[in-house]
């Protein structure tokens, strides 16, 4: 072997063994697959349920729990190994799934929604006074703008045209068109920033293995959710306003109180004894244990929780364990689950425990000991304390004191050091109220110097300050810790505010079912279009055309594994598109050897009429494959999600065709004719 | 295995044949075009609802278009998809007022009026008028970019009548390929688009091999009149043009039959594009190189 093949050889050798490692959790993800189809089959005969029930109780990590409420008795220890097996199972799948083809939405199901804000809604909204002049502008911009021009670009334009200034409708009578448009823009930007964080919030609910958010352009925001089940219930919940509310924390004492009785409701349950007789269910005497053996281990198993009327249908996490405080759980086993309660009005729960408490709350006994005007709220985001974290839970007054109705503005400020009740450094948040808002406020605040206020939106706490004093103004400063907490809070703010007026302007759903079809059918065309072009190219190139094959096996590797290796999404396009890869790859060997064989027919040397005949081919494939090449990428950069997915793998099918077939088919026949002394080219 | 050898078949000497069967199908696709007002935009541009449902037992279209129009969708398109005994159907109304979701009203009076018939919802698509005109946009830009990338990158390589020509060549298979889409009154969708531009990128590939053949016989064969050696270029690279152009078929009908619902406007349009491109590079392309070629002469003079 000479010394240039082996340079060569080793080249292509080290891109066949990385794209053989690329592809590898690719491969192994359809045998996990069946494996895991195999486990539900038998979790299906075992509990009863449906394979959507075990799936979605799969996502929202409720399996355990659902299977408890299922069956009882042998089958049900069974059934919880097996689920715990599945589990187990299934967070190797999402594992190895992170390093495979992505399939996109088309293929494996989901939805695809597109979001916008209503940017003539918003010019409404802002204006000092809205007539017809007004509506005249919009309507004009509206039309221009669906002709392409830029909103905001059409927007002054129509004014000036109209020689009317932009102040007389927005902003302030000093200010110049520019400067109003630009806040008008920067509304618009704030609008869909706030819609994002809201949306985000939302998603979480619905237990989507990969959810993307993403900002497109200025006014849009583009949602995929794969795997989705109930798709109307996903539209409804994420196109829902925010709700933004300030409630009064209840008193440190009126906290410790409450969570004695739920400690005592708590303790009786435990002992049997029924509050209210008449509401207890039957106990079920397989669920009984005794405290005595389980007291000494640090993980209390639900049922001992709950004493023996315990409700099957709590949502227990994976461990199938809460963490208690094994000291006080026997006597106080509401509190043994909290942690940190000395003083403060929040109560800080393990993140662990946090299904265990809602679910506790949610008891109807223990809903009856709470004070009438009081309910309990969660807060938004976990805060970790040592090396645990924790949700905190707070005790608020019912009926809001504000509604984010109310609130005009809320904007972070950094402390300059110069404000004596300000850290140097030390970021705040400005609200701005309306005027009803700052009335109310000024009573509200003089009234409760001192207390607690929730800022909740859709129902969770972001934060809740002390009320230093009276505030007068409808202007009030929030202090947080650092930026990034000031920033998130002020978002929270500002989406509660002013609800963005945004609709969805495209969904595309595809059931899962239509998803798996499409695979199938994508699969066999590509196998039977590649034997067909294989045997073509055997049958009329012979030995040659085997080598040709032999580079459109590699090129079709080559393609998937860097779709695997950069984790690309394969569309139902994309699929198209390797097929007609498979068609068109083949057309530079063609170039190849018919230029080999006519250099052969002038009477050339094997030896001679392969070297020119690549020489001379190169630079047609080259010019040929450039070009289509530009088509390619103009195409990936217009296209929408599964388009963008055909132009990627022809993009890429192109450039690995240009690779094999000049690369790799003539390392092949320099191998060949410098180890044999070929009479006959088989071509 | 050899189809073509020695080829000398006279292209050029029967270009006149060409222009009028080229100019004939031209015509044709604008006449259809314009008897149709357009192109036949799908939902993608149109803006509107499809629901694409799958029923369990046997159903007739007259059956979903009475339950549907129960709602005020009487005038739905309602299309079979596949095999009578797949049941499966794509029921596509006209963008309703907002708010109001015409998707989940289907599926609504679908479930009321079978109830012994139970669905499977295989795709549900709704997109805003405005969405869909701006789409337009993209897709006229997205071609019109490509081709002025072309221009740029063949007028480099090559000289700008080579360019020129490539491009007109295009348009010449690209119209034709809209003409066919109208006739058959198919409906041109984002994919329908995609497969367009792949065309243009195909049917260009193909002009490409044979002006790659004639710049290099410009400088080999000199002493041979301009037409002649053009002539001769189509018909060395003729043997390569072919048996590209069939093994792309190949898959392309496989996948025409094969591919399913999702990927038939594609590989049809790709058909009708393969075939016109490949015509056009030898009959459309060449020819215009020639007769631009005679006018500089003429100039010269």
């Amino acid at each position: 072997m000479q010394k240039e093949h082996v340079f060569r050889l080793v080249l292509i050798l080290a891109l066949v063994v990385l794209s053989v490692v690329s592809l590898f959790p690719t491969l192994q993800l359809g045998g996990l697959q069946k494996t895991e189809t195999a486990m539900v089959d038998e979790i299906k005969t075992l509990t009863g349920l449906t394979r959507a029930e075990i799936e979605s109780g799969l996502t929202s990590g409720n399996l355990e729990s659902l299977v408890r409420r299922t069956i009882s008795g042998d089958t049900l220890e069974k059934a919880l190994e097996l689920s715990d097996k599945l589990i187990k199972h299934n967070s190797k799948i999402t594992r190895v799934e992170g390093k495979s083809i992505r399939q996109g939405l088309d293929l494996q199901g989901g939805t695809y929604l597109v979001y916008e804000v209503d940017l003539p809604q918003l010019l409404r909204d802002k204006a000092k006074n809205k007539d017809s002049r007004l509506e005249d502008i919009i309507t004009a911009t509206i039309k221009q703008s669906e002709e392409g021009i830029d909103f905001f670009t059409s927007l002054q334009e129509n004014f000036t045209s109209r020689q009317i200034g932009l102040n007389r409708y927005f902003g302030s009578k000093g200010q110049t068109d520019e400067k109003i448009i630009e806040e008008l823009q920067n509304e618009a930007t704030d609008a869909i920033d706030r819609t994002l964080e809201n949306i985000r919030n939302r998603i979480d609910q619905f237990g989507v293995s990969e959810p993307s958010i993403q900002k497109e352009g200025n006014r849009r925001i583009v949602v995929q959710l794969a795997g989705i089940q109930n798709i109307q219930r996903a539209k409804a919940v994420i196109g829902k306003t925010a709700l933004l509310e300030f409630k009064l924390v209840k008193d440190a004492d009126i906290v410790i109180s409450v969570i004695n009785d739920i400690d005592r409701v708590m303790r009786k349950m435990r002992m049997g004894e029924d509050i209210i007789t008449d509401q207890q269910p039957g106990t079920d005497a397989t669920q009984d244990t005794t405290l005595g053996e389980k007291a000494e281990d640090k993980q209390v198993s639900l049922s001992e929780l709950f004493g023996d009327q315990a409700d099957t249908t709590v949502e227990a996490d994976t461990t199938g364990g809460v963490v208690v405080d094994q000291k006080t759980f026997s006597e106080k086993p509401f509190s043994s689950l909290l942690r940190q309660l000395s003083g403060r009005s929040e109560i800080f729960v393990p993140l662990k425990n946090e299904q265990v408490v809602q679910r506790i709350l949610q008891i109807p006994e223990v809903v009856d000991v709470l004070p009438g005007d009081a309910e309990f709220l969660w807060g938004r985001e976990t805060t970790t304390l040592g090396e645990e974290q924790f949700l905190e839970l707070h005790l608020v007054k019912q009926e809001p004191e504000l509604l984010g109705s109310m609130l005009t503005d809320a904007q972070v400020q950094i402390g300059g050091g110069g404000d004596q009740s300000m850290r140097a450094g030390a970021a705040e948040v400005h609200m701005e109220l309306n005027n009803e808002g700052s009335k109310k406020f000024a009573v509200f605040t003089g009234m409760n110097v001192g207390k607690f206020l929730a800022i909740v939106l859709d129902n969770k706490v972001a934060t809740a300050p002390r009320i230093k004093e009276k505030i007068p103004s409808g202007s009030a400063r929030i202090e947080v810790g650092n930026m990034d907490e000031a920033k998130d809070l002020a978002l929270v703010l500002r989406a509660g505010a002013l609800p963005a007026p945004i609709h969805a302007i495209t969904e595309n759903t595809v059931g899962p079912s239509l998803g798996r079809d499409s695979i199938d059918k994508g699969k066999n065309s590509a196998i039977i279009g590649l034997a067909l072009v294989v045997l073509f190219m055997i049958f009329y190139y012979r030995g040659s055309g085997v080598i040709a094959d032999f580079a459109l096996f590699l090129n079709i590797i080559f393609v998937l594994a860097f779709m695997a290796g950069f984790h690309a999404t394969l569309t139902m396009p994309g699929i198209a598109g390797i097929i007609l890869t498979v068609g068109m790859a083949v057309d530079a060997n063609v170039l190849i050897f018919e230029r080999i064989r006519e250099e052969l027919r002038t009477g050339k040397t094997i030896r001679a009429a392969i070297d020119s005949g690549y020489s001379q081919a190169f630079r047609t494939i080259l010019d040929a494959n450039v070009t289509t090449l530009i088509t390619a990428v103009v195409l990936y950069s217009f296209g929408t999600g599964p388009i963008k997915g055909f132009a990627l793998t022809l993009s890429i099918g192109i450039i690995a065709s240009m690779f094999t077939a000049i690369v790799v088919t003539r390392l092949i026949f320099d191998m060949i004719t410098a180890r044999f002394a070929i009479k006959k080219l088989s071509i | 295995m050899q189809f073509f050898k020695n080829l000398n078949v006279d292209f050029i000497g029967k270009r006149k044949l060409a222009y009028l069967f080229s100019a004939t199908l031209i015509l044709l696709s604008l006449v259809s075009l314009i008897l149709h007002r357009g192109p036949k935009y799908g939902i993608d541009f149109t803006g509107g609802t499809s629901l694409q449902v799958k029923f369990e037992k046997q159903i007739n279209v007259g059956d979903v278009r009475n339950s549907v129009s129960k709602i005020g969708f009487g005038n739905a398109e309602i299309k079979r998809i596949g095999l009578a005994e797949d049941n499966e159907f794509i029921i596509r109304v006209e963008q309703m007022s907002e708010g109001s979701d015409a998707a989940v009203m289907m599926e609504d009076q679908l479930t009321k009026d079978f109830p012994e018939n139970p669905y499977d919802i295989r795709a549900v698509t709704e997109i805003g008028p405005t969405i869909g005109s701006e789409l337009r946009r993209a897709a006229i830009f997205a071609v019109l970019f490509s081709m002025i990338g072309i221009l740029i990158y063949i007028s480099w390589r090559f000289e700008f009548k080579f360019a020129v020509a490539a491009v007109l060549a295009l348009f010449h298979d690209v119209i034709i390929t809209l003409g066919f889409f109208s006739v058959l009154n198919y409906e041109i969708t984002l994919v329908v688009i995609a497969a367009f531009l792949t065309i243009v990128g195909y049917s260009l590939n193909d002009t490409i091999v044979v002006f790659d053949r004639i710049r290099e016989n410009m400088k080999v064969l000199r002493r041979e009149p301009f037409a002649s050696m053009v002539n001769i270029s189509i018909n060395q690279t003729l043997s390569r043009t072919i048996i590209t152009s069939f093994t792309t078929l190949i898959v392309v009908i496989v996948l025409l039959i094969m591919g399913g619902e999702v990927t038939f406007s594609f590989a049809f349009a790709m058909f009708v594009g393969i075939i016109i491109g490949t015509y056009s590079s030898i009959y459309v392309a060449s020819p215009i190189v020639i007769e631009w070629h005679k006018r500089a002469e003429l100039k010269k003079r």
